[in-house]
């Protein structure tokens, strides 16, 4: 399990993230959610250990994280937002990097290797350098990285970020394929859809402090099933309703170009963080 | 065995661009030699000046080559390609990180010392070069490395690391007894030069060229540099909130 505990972080007079506190359990796919500019790669820095919380803590079972803490991060693994990879290296050698940095043994290093850069379809570019890589394919270099080390705690910020919609499926495919057991996963990202395809619960963040914390479909109940969209003067509203007759009622009341329609995680997030922006 | 990975990707970036490192190795010190050591024929100490050169720029192609390795190559990965981020996340204890890096860096200013060694034998006689003026190399190196990494870490801009370069660097280069001895330094400015470690490199590797003994003071300088500069790197790596 994960545990954050009134973690926070300054720069300067900016607080970044504020005070947050949530859990994680063990196996389960978690969503950080908000808008740009929320918090989320800043709580994944200090889930890295690259950046130090200003205060607060983070645990992991128990234990405290810490740059020196090498039991804990050896269960770790990250997918950063940016390709956080020696540019001049080859495939083949970000992959062994990978795995001499988690001291695996050089025959099992290669053995998963090829095993991963094939399930990803890299398996042709192996002898290419990361910087003649499309986006799209250094974004699967950096998951068959961070699988190398089978880790029991996934941390992904934005892993498609940048990505057109077909490579965003793919990738989706593949994180849906990478769940399950004991292998904690935990998602940013800005497309909610993304979340609600794929976490089991998701909290929502904004100037750097947790607004909601449920399951998508709880949340979604929360904020109403059903959703009137209408065109008004200062472009598209909405109304959500709990009771689909309410709804529909309203609907009748309301101008031509008016729809009912199914409340998306979406929906809750525009509230969340659109009250606030 | 995270120093033996460190000394890997050292080693993989070193095959990749043995040719880019090596002439870069040579260029500035050839045109030292060829410019002060040939053109300008003068005497030192009563001998050929460029018995006195030779020694100065081994040991500045040490701090370079050492300095050169480490200040780019990770500032670039802490700040550009953010690859810092993943040794930052692995279990490999930072600290061997550090070691490993100061050694690769130690390695590479070896390399280039070597490369001056090879192309001033045709002009250098009875210079000595033994395993004590490699052992002074090797600490010289790690010392330089050793400060490319603090100020790597302390770098805000991928544009900091040219400017310690000028800033640190070339100074040192001109000052610290390789092309002039610090004895006609005024009081004060003297006590500060020789107090820097490439001073205290060039003396001995010149004194040890010439059959001297080196003498105690220099290890002892080189070895308070690399301890200081070894504790800082290594509080960075653990404390810095903001690596």
């Amino acid at each position: 399990m994960i545990e954050l505990r009134e973690l926070t972080k300054r720069f300067g007079e900016f607080t970044a993230v504020d005070g947050l506190s949530f859990e994680i359990g063990t196996g389960e796919f978690f969503g950080l959610l908000g808008p740009n500019g929320a918090g989320k790669t800043t709580t994944i820095s200090m889930l890295s250990t690259v950046l130090l919380p200003s205060s607060g803590e983070i645990y992991i079972d128990g234990e405290r994280l810490t740059r020196a803490a090498s039991g804990q991060k050896s269960r770790l693994a990250v997918i950063t937002q940016e390709y956080s990879m020696r540019q001049d290296m080859t495939v083949d050698e970000v992959m062994e990097y990978q795995g001499r940095l988690y001291y695996m043994p050089k025959k099992e290093i290669k053995r998963k290797s090829e095993e991963l850069l094939e399930f990803a379809g890299l398996q042709n570019i192996r002898r290419r350098t990361v910087r003649h890589l499309s986006g799209g394919m250094k974004r699967k270099l950096m998951v068959c990285r961070a699988l190398l080390t089978d880790p029991e705690i996934l941390l992904l910020d934005e892993p498609t970020a940048g990505m057109d919609a077909l490579s965003r499926r793919q990738m989706w495919n593949l994180l849906r394929q990478i769940r399950g057991g004991s292998r904690t996963i935990l998602l940013t990202t800005h497309y909610i859809e993304e979340a609600e395809a794929l976490c089991d619960r998701v909290a929502m963040i904004n100037r750097g402090r947790l607004q909601k914390l449920d399951r998508p479909e709880a949340l979604i109940k929360e904020l109403g099933e059903y959703t009137v969209d209408e065109t008004g003067e200062t472009g598209l509203e909405c109304t959500h309703f709990a009771d689909r007759d309410e709804a529909i009622r309203y609907l009748e009341k309301t101008a031509s170009d008016s729809a009912l329609r199914q409340t998306t995680l979406e929906d809750v997030f525009v509230e969340v963080a659109g009250r606030r922006l | 065995m995270g120093i033996i990975t460190v000394l890997w990707e050292k080693w993989v970036e070193f095959r990749r661009d043995f040719y880019k490192i090596t002439v870069a190795a040579m260029i500035a010190p050839l045109m030292y030699l060829i410019v002060f050591g040939l053109g300008i024929r003068t005497t030192s100490h009563g001998q050929p000046y460029i018995q006195f050169l030779v020694p100065g720029l081994v040991a500045m192609v040490t701090m370079t080559g050492s300095f050169g390795a480490i200040a780019q190559s990770m500032s670039v990965q802490r700040l550009y390609e953010k690859a810092l981020d993943q040794v930052m996340i692995s279990p490999t204890p930072l600290w061997q990180f550090i070691l490993g890096q100061i050694i690769g860096g130690s390695l590479r200013g070896i390399y280039a010392a070597c490369v001056i060694l090879v192309i001033t034998v045709p002009v250098r006689h009875g210079l000595v070069f033994n395993g004590l003026s490699f052992l002074i190399m090797l600490l010289n190196g790690a010392v330089f490395a050793t400060l490319a990494l603090v100020l790597s870490f302390m770098a805000k801009t991928y544009s900091d690391a040219p400017r310690f370069n000028t800033y640190i660097i070339m100074p040192m280069s001109f000052l610290c007894n390789t092309f002039f001895s610090t004895e006609e330094m005024p009081d004060g400015f003297r006590q500060f030069i020789e107090a820097l470690p490439l001073s205290q490199a060039s003396g001995m590797i010149r004194s040890i060229a010439n059959g001297e003994a080196a003498g105690i003071t220099g290890y002892i300088v080189l070895l308070a540099w690399l301890a200081v500069l070894g504790a800082v790197s290594v509080f960075f790596i653990y404390r810095k909130k903001n690596l």
